[in-house]
C-alpha cells in the first residue's frame, strides 16, 4: 500500500529527466536502429553507411561547414514550427512560407543589390520574413475567423506556393536561358561564408545565416518569456478559454502566432537564397523539404529554442552526410527521410514509455492478484 | 442476502488512496444513501462497482456470489445500472438510439428500429417515465435527460441502480419528482444507491445512510436515528456551522444595470430573452435557477465573452454592452468563472503567471510589451499570502494545486484587482466544506467593502445564504424576484421550474405532473 | 472558342479524378466519426499506390497489386491506430510522421528495387474499364444520348465503381447498423459508449483500419488505374483535400463522395483547360493550383457551419 502511494513521486523525477533529454535521444537511437535494419534488408552494410554518413557530416572542417550550412534553414523552420506549437497551431505548411520567403529574397536581392550590403541585406531579410508571414496570413485569418484547420489550409498553401513561384521564375522573374530560375544575385547581397571571415578555415559553404539563426533563436526565446505577446501566445496555446476570459483575443493571437511562424520560415528561405543558392529555383520537381524537416526539428527540440538548435544540427548532419553515404556506401539518401519520420513518431510517442511502465505495473498487479487468489 | 455487497474495496490513484478497504451492502428494495463530501471517494467506489475503474483490492458479491466486474459490460450483465453525475448521453443521437446503444435489438448487425422504439415506449409506460423516443437528446432539458439515463439503465435490465449526485442540476420540485420515481422503482423491486453530499436528501429519501470521509467509511445510520447536524459532523469530522453569519447589507448606488438583454444561443434559439436587473454597491444579488436556463449566457454576456443581440449593459453610466473581456476587466468587472479549469486558470502556467492574467499588459506587470517578472512575483507573493493559497512558492504550476487552493487563486486574482463589480458563477462547485466557508466569507467581506456582487449558483442553499436579493431565471428570463428576508425555497422552486407569471405565487404550489407519492419537501437546511 | 469543352469526357474525368479523393474522404469520415483524425491518409494513399505497382510488377497480377495496396494502407493505418488510440499520441503528429515515413520509404524502396529515383517502371497492363460498350455512330438524339450515357455510366475502371459502392454502403451502415450507431457514439462521447459496454479502443481500431484500407484502395486507383506507374509523392496533397471533402460532406460517406466530385471536377477542369492554354493565355501553373485553391475556398466558406464529432482528435483514457 505505502509503496503504491509513493511510487508516483519516484516515477516523477526520472520521468522528467527521461522526457526532457532521454526521450529525444532514445527516439534518435531507435529511429537509427530501424533505419539500419532497413539498410540491411536492402542488401547494404549499415555500418559502412553510417560511417560514411559520419564522415560526410563531421569528417573535417569542410564537412562540419556542410552540416552547419544544412542546419541553418532547419533551425529557422524548426523555430517557425515550434513557435506555432506554442500557440497550439500546427504549421505543417512552413514549406510554403519558406518558398515564398526564398522568392521574396531573390526578388529583393535583385532589386536592392545597388545598396550597400549593410542596408540591403537587412532589408532583404525583413522583406523575406514579410513574404513568409503574408503566405501564412490567409490560413491564419481563416483559422481565427471560421476555424478552418491550419493543417489543411497551410498544406494547400504550400502546394499553391510551389506552382505560383514556378510560374514567377518561368515568367516575370525568369533568367535568360529557359531554366526556370531567377537571375543570379550580385555578390554584394550574399551572406559571406565563414572561410571568408575567419582566416585559416578551408573553403566551406557554412555562412553567416547560421549566426542569424542563433540570434533568432535567442529572440524567439525572449519574446516567449519576456513579452506580453509571448505570454498571450502561451496562454492561448495552453488554454484558450482561460486566455479569452483574461482579456486575450484568441483570433488576434492566432493570427500573430501563425504569421510570426510564417515570418521565421520566410527567413529560412532568405538565408538559403542569400547564403547558399544565390538565386531562386523552380521547386516543383524537388521541394527543399526544410519545412517538413522543421516539424521534426521542432518536435525533437521539445519546442524550446536550445533543443531546436541541437535538433537542427542533428538533421543538418544527417542531410550533409547523406550525400557521402549515397556515394560511398551506395545507400539512398531517402533513408534519411525515413529516419526523420521515425524520429517524429518516437518523439511524439513519448507516451510509449509511460505506456510500457503502466503495462508492466498492470501485469505485475495481475500476477500479484493471481498469486493472492 | 444483500443484492450487492462490496467488501474491503481499495482503490489507489497516484498519490491518493481514494478508497481504503470500503465495505457496503445493499439489500433488495432498499435505498442506501452514500453520503460524503466532494473527494470523499463515493463516486470512485461506485465506479469500481460499475466496472469503470478497476479495484486494487477487495471483493464484490452480487446475490451473495463473488463476481469480477472488469467493465461496464460485466456490471450490466449482472443487473447493475448507473446514472452518472455527468450524463453519459450522446447529444446528436435520439432518445431511442441512446437507450439501446450497446444493447441494440438487431439481426445480422442491422438494427431492428421498430422493435427498439417499441421497447423504449413500453418501458417508459411501465415505469411512468414519459419521453419522446424520437427526440434528439441534445435538445432535451436536463431533467428529461436524466429520465433518459434512468430508462437506459432499466432497458439494460438493471436491478441495482446507482445514482451519482442525481439532484445537482434539478429544481426542488424536480428533485421531489425524482424521489417519487425512485420510490416507485424500489417498490417494483429495484435497489438503489444514492450518492450525494446533500443532507436533506439523505434525511428525506434514504432508508439507510453510509457516510464516507477521506476514502473510508466513517459511519452508518438511518435517518430516524440522526439529524442533519449529526450527519454533517460525521461527514466532515468536526462540528460544522451550517450557515455563515451575514450582517445587514448597506446597498448603495447602482453599479451594474442590465436592460432587456438578449443573447443568441445554440441552434438559433435565444438563450436570453430580455433580462433586466440591477446590482448596487454593497449587495449580493443571487441568481437561482436550474442549469441551462440562461445563467451561463448572462454571465458571459456581462464579462464580454458573448455578444448580446439586443438590450444594454451599463456599468456606472458606461455602456459595456459590446465590450470585450479586456475592456470589461478595465472597467472594473471581475469574474469568477463557473469552471475554473476551463475558464479560470491556465493550469500549465505557474501561480504568478496566473495571478496577472487579465492585468498582464498593464503597469506594473508590463510596459511597452515587455513583462516585468520581478513585479509579477512580488504581487503574486502578496496575493498568495492574503488569500491563504497553500503552496511552496509562486512558481508552482497551477495544475499542481488542490481544487480549493485553485479557487482561492482565482479569487486572489479577481478580488485582488479591487473590482467595482464581481460576477461569481458557481464559486464553490466541487469544493470541500473548509474551502466553501472560505469562499463564502470572502464574498461577504467583499460585499461589506462596497463591491456589487452578482452570484450565480445551482445550489439554491448557497444563493439563499449569501444573497440580499434573489432573482429566479427560467427559460432565458428573470421570472421572479425575492427579497432575501421573504424568500422561501418552495416559492423559488416553483419559479425555477417555470411558474410563469411573476407576481404572487401560490405558496407551496406545485408544478403539474408531480406524483402524489412524492414525500413532503424536506427543509434545505444543510446542503453542503 | 470553348467548343467541345463541356463534353461527356469532362464529366467522366471528374468522376475518375474524384475517386481517390472520395475513397480517402470516406475513410476519413469513418475514422473521424470514431474520434480519430487521420492526416496519415496522404501517406497511406502513397504507400498503397507504391505497393500496388510493386506487387503488380512482381507477379504480373494487377489484382494482387490492388490487394497489396489495401494491405499496405491497413498496415500503415495500423501504426496510426496504435499510436493514437493505444499510445494516445497526438494524432496530427503521428499522421505527420507517417506521411514523411511513407514518402521516405517509397522513395527509398523505389531506388532499391528499380535503381532510379523519380518513378517506377510502368505496369504492363493498366486496369481496364469494367464495361466496354462501343460508341454509337451518327448524330441522332439516341446516338448522342448514348454517347453521353456510355462514358458517364459505363466508362470506368472497377475501383471507380467501388468508391460509389463504398459511399452508399458506408452511409447505410453508419445509420442502420449496430456498428454505425456505436461508431457515431464513439466520436461524440466515448465515455458514454464505454459505460454501456461498447468497446471504445477496439471500435476506434476498426475505424482507423477501415480508413487505411480505403486509403490504400485510393492509392491503387491512382497508380494502377489512372497512371499505370508510381511516381514520387504522387498523392500530391490528395489526403489533405480528402479531409476537406469529408468536412464539406458533413462527416457522412455520401456527403464525402459528393464533395469529392466537386474537387474531382476542379481537377478534370484544370486538365482540360491546359489543353486550351493557347486560347486562354493563362499560365499552366494557375490551372495546377486550382484544386488547392478550391479546397481552401470550400473550407473557408463552410467551416463554422459544419460541426464535427465532438471528441475527434482526443485520445480516450479509461481511468
Amino acid at each position: 500500500m505505502s509503496e503504491a502511494t509513493k511510487s508516483p513521486t519516484v516515477d516523477a523525477w526520472w520521468m522528467r529527466l527521461l522526457t526532457t533529454v532521454g526521450v529525444p535521444l532514445l527516439s534518435v537511437a531507435l529511429a537509427m536502429a530501424i533505419g539500419s535494419v532497413i539498410i540491411v534488408f536492402s542488401g547494404h552494410d549499415p555500418i559502412a553507411a553510417f560511417s560514411a554518413l559520419l564522415q560526410g557530416a563531421f569528417g573535417g572542417w569542410r564537412q562540419i561547414g556542410e552540416t552547419i550550412m544544412r542546419a541553418t534553414p532547419l533551425m529557422l523552420t524548426g523555430l517557425a514550427v515550434g513557435f506555432g506549437f506554442r500557440a497550439n497551431l500546427f504549421n505543417i505548411g512552413a514549406e510554403g512560407q519558406l518558398i515564398l520567403g526564398s522568392l521574396g529574397a531573390a526578388w529583393l536581392g535583385l532589386l536592392l543589390a545597388p545598396l550597400p550590403p549593410i542596408l540591403s541585406i537587412p532589408l532583404i531579410l525583413i522583406g523575406a520574413a514579410l513574404f513568409g508571414a503574408a503566405w501564412a496570413f490567409i490560413p491564419a485569418l481563416l483559422k481565427a475567423k471560421v476555424g478552418a484547420h491550419e493543417v489543411i489550409t497551410t498544406m494547400m498553401f504550400s502546394w499553391m506556393a510551389l506552382y505560383l513561384t514556378s510560374w514567377i521564375v518561368s515568367g516575370p522573374l525568369a533568367d535568360k536561358g529557359g531554366i526556370p530560375q531567377t537571375p543570379m544575385l550580385s555578390g554584394a547581397v550574399w551572406l559571406p561564408t565563414f572561410d571568408t571571415i575567419i582566416p585559416g578555415l578551408p573553403p566551406m559553404r557554412a555562412h553567416l545565416g547560421f549566426l542569424l539563426a542563433l540570434l533568432v533563436a535567442v529572440g524567439v526565446s525572449l519574446v516567449l518569456r519576456r513579452t506580453t505577446l509571448g505570454y498571450e501566445v502561451r496562454a492561448v496555446g495552453f488554454n484558450p478559454s482561460a486566455a479569452q476570459n483574461g482579456g486575450i483575443s484568441i483570433p488576434l493571437t492566432t493570427i500573430y502566432a501563425l504569421c510570426i511562424s510564417g515570418a521565421l520560415a520566410g527567413l529560412a528561405g532568405a538565408s538559403e537564397v542569400l547564403g547558399v543558392t544565390h538565386r531562386f529555383f523552380d521547386q516543383v520537381s524537388a521541394g527543399s523539404g526544410f519545412g517538413f524537416t522543421g516539424i521534426a526539428v521542432a518536435l525533437l527540440g521539445k519546442k524550446n529554442p536550445v533543443g531546436i538548435l541541437f535538433a537542427a544540427l542533428l538533421f543538418g548532419a544527417l542531410s550533409a552526410g547523406g550525400g557521402t553515404m549515397q556515394l560511398e556506401a551506395d545507400v539512398s539518401q531517402k533513408i534519411i527521410t525515413i529516419v526523420q519520420g521515425l524520429i517524429i513518431f518516437f518523439v511524439g510517442a513519448e507516451t510509449i514509455v509511460t505506456w510500457f511502465i503502466k503495462r508492466r505495473k498492470r501485469l505485475a498487479l495481475e500476477r500479484e492478484g493471481a498469486t493472492n487468489a | 442476502m444483500p443484492v450487492l455487497e462490496l467488501r474491503e474495496i481499495t482503490k489507489v490513484f497516484p498519490g491518493v488512496i481514494a478508497n481504503d478497504r470500503v465495505s457496503l451492502a445493499l439489500e433488495r428494495g432498499e435505498i442506501v444513501a452514500l453520503l460524503g463530501e466532494n473527494g470523499a471517494g463515493k463516486s470512485t467506489l461506485m465506479n469500481v462497482a460499475y466496472g469503470l475503474l478497476s479495484d486494487d483490492g477487495g471483493e464484490i458479491l452480487v446475490d451473495g456470489k463473488p463476481v469480477r466486474i472488469r467493465s461496464p459490460r460485466d456490471a450490466i450483465a449482472l443487473g447493475i445500472g448507473m446514472v452518472h453525475q455527468h450524463f453519459m448521453l450522446v447529444a446528436p443521437l435520439t432518445v431511442t438510439e441512446n437507450i439501446i446503444l450497446g444493447h441494440e435489438p438487431a439481426r445480422l448487425g442491422i438494427i431492428d428500429r421498430p422493435k427498439a422504439r417499441a421497447r423504449v415506449v413500453e418501458i417508459s409506460a411501465q415505469y411512468g417515465l414519459k419521453v419522446d423516443p424520437d427526440a434528439v437528446v441534445g435538445g432535451l432539458s436536463v431533467g428529461m435527460q436524466q429520465r433518459v439515463e434512468i430508462l437506459k439503465a432499466l432497458y439494460q435490465g438493471a436491478r441495482i441502480l446507482i445514482l451519482d449526485e442525481p439532484t445537482a442540476v434539478l429544481s426542488p420540485q424536480e428533485v421531489r419528482e425524482l424521489f417519487g420515481v425512485i420510490r416507485s422503482l424500489v417498490t417494483a423491486g429495484l435497489s438503489v444507491v444514492l450518492i450525494t453530499h446533500k443532507l436533506d436528501e439523505v434525511m428525506g429519501a434514504a432508508d439507510r445512510v453510509v457516510v464516507m470521509r477521506d476514502g473510508k467509511v466513517v459511519g452508518e445510520t438511518t435517518p430516524s436515528q440522526t439529524d442533519q447536524i449529526g450527519l454533517a459532523r460525521m461527514m466532515v469530522g468536526r462540528d460544522v456551522v451550517l450557515s455563515v453569519e451575514k450582517g445587514e447589507s448597506h446597498a448603495g448606488e447602482p453599479r451594474l444595470t442590465i436592460t432587456d438583454l438578449q443573447v443568441p444561443g445554440e441552434r438559433g434559439l435565444e438563450a436570453l430573452k430580455g433580462v433586466s436587473l440591477t446590482v448596487r454597491s454593497g449587495e449580493i444579488v443571487g441568481i437561482a435557477g436550474v442549469d441551462g436556463n440562461g445563467q451561463t449566457e448572462l454571465v458571459e454576456a456581462i464579462v464580454g465573452l458573448r455578444r448580446p443581440s439586443g438590450g444594454s449593459i451599463d456599468l456606472k453610466g458606461r455602456d459595456i454592452t459590446h465590450a470585450a473581456p479586456r475592456e470589461t476587466i478595465h472597467a472594473g468587472v471581475s469574474h469568477v468563472p463557473e469552471d475554473r479549469h476551463r475558464r479560470g486558470l491556465v493550469l500549465e502556467f505557474d501561480l504568478a503567471e496566473n495571478l496577472v492574467l487579465g492585468d498582464h499588459r498593464d503597469a506594473p506587470y508590463a510596459s511597452h510589451g515587455i513583462t516585468d517578472a520581478q513585479a509579477i512575483s512580488e504581487t503574486a507573493r502578496q496575493r498568495i499570502k492574503d488569500y491563504d493559497v497553500r503552496t511552496p512558492s509562486e512558481h508552482v504550476l497551477a495544475g499542481a494545486l488542490s481544487g480549493g487552493n485553485q479557487q482561492k487563486l482565482v479569487l486572489a486574482r479577481e478580488l485582488g484587482r479591487e473590482p467595482g463589480v464581481l460576477i461569481a458563477a458557481q464559486p464553490t462547485r466541487g469544493l470541500d466544506v473548509g474551502a466553501i466557508e472560505f469562499v463564502h466569507r470572502r464574498l461577504l467581506a467583499e460585499r461589506d467593502s462596497g463591491t456589487a456582487i452578482l452570484l450565480v449558483s445551482m445550489e439554491l442553499e448557497e444563493v439563499m445564504t449569501l444573497s440580499d436579493r434573489i432573482l429566479v431565471m427560467y427559460g432565458g428570463q428573470v421570472v421572479a424576484e425575492f427579497d432575501s428576508a421573504d424568500a422561501d425555497e418552495e416559492r423559488i422552486g416553483y419559479y425555477m421550474t417555470g411558474g410563469k407569471v411573476a407576481g404572487a405565487a401560490p405558496a407551496g404550489a406545485q408544478p403539474a405532473g408531480t406524483p402524489d407519492s412524492a414525500p413532503p419537501a424536506p427543509p434545505m437546511g444543510g446542503a453542503l | 472558342m470553348l467548343n467541345g469543352f463541356f463534353t461527356p469526357d469532362l464529366f467522366a474525368s471528374a468522376i475518375r479524378m474524384a475517386t481517390p479523393l472520395a475513397l480517402a474522404a470516406i475513410g476519413g469520415t469513418i475514422c473521424e466519426r470514431s474520434g480519430v483524425v487521420n492526416i496519415a491518409l496522404e501517406g497511406i494513399m502513397l504507400i498503397g499506390a507504391f505497393f500496388g505497382v510493386v506487387v503488380t510488377l512482381a507477379t504480373g497480377q494487377v489484382w494482387l497489386g490492388v490487394l497489396a495496396a489495401v494491405l499496405a494502407g491497413v498496415a500503415l493505418s495500423g501504426i496510426h491506430a496504435f499510436a493514437s488510440v493505444t499510445l494516445r499520441m497526438d494524432q496530427i503528429v503521428s499522421g505527420t510522421a507517417l506521411n514523411i515515413l511513407a514518402l521516405g520509404l517509397t522513395g527509398f524502396l523505389m531506388e532499391v528495387l528499380y535503381g532510379h529515383p523519380g518513378a517506377t517502371d510502368s505496369i504492363p497492363h493498366q486496369i481496364l474499364p469494367v464495361f466496354n460498350f462501343p460508341a454509337a455512330s451518327g448524330t441522332g438524339f439516341f446516338a448522342t444520348l448514348w454517347n453521353w450515357i456510355n462514358p458517364l455510366l459505363f466508362g470506368y475502371t472497377p475501383i471507380v465503381y467501388l468508391a460509389i459502392i463504398a459511399a452508399v454502403l458506408g452511409q447505410w451502415a453508419m445509420y442502420r447498423t449496430t456498428w454505425g450507431l456505436r461508431l457515431r457514439a464513439l466520436g461524440e462521447h466515448p465515455r458514454a459508449a464505454d459505460t454501456v459496454g461498447v468497446r471504445v479502443i477496439a471500435g476506434r481500431y476498426v475505424a482507423v483500419l477501415i480508413s487505411g484500407a480505403l486509403g490504400g484502395l485510393a492509392g491503387a486507383n491512382l497508380s494502377l488505374e489512372q497512371v499505370g506507374s508510381f511516381s514520387e509523392n504522387m498523392s500530391a496533397g490528395r489526403g489533405f483535400i480528402a479531409l476537406a471533402a469529408n468536412i464539406f460532406g458533413r462527416w457522412t460517406p455520401v456527403g464525402s463522395y459528393l464533395a469529392s466530385l466537386l474537387f474531382g471536377f476542379a481537377q478534370a477542369l484544370q486538365i482540360k483547360m491546359q489543353a486550351y492554354q493557347d486560347v486562354l493565355h493563362i499560365p499552366v501553373q494557375f490551372f495546377l493550383m486550382l484544386p488547392y485553391v478550391l479546397t481552401v475556398v470550400v473550407l473557408a466558406g463552410f467551416m463554422g457551419r459544419a460541426v464535427g464529432p465532438a471528441e475527434v482528435g482526443k485520445p480516450y483514457e479509461k481511468e
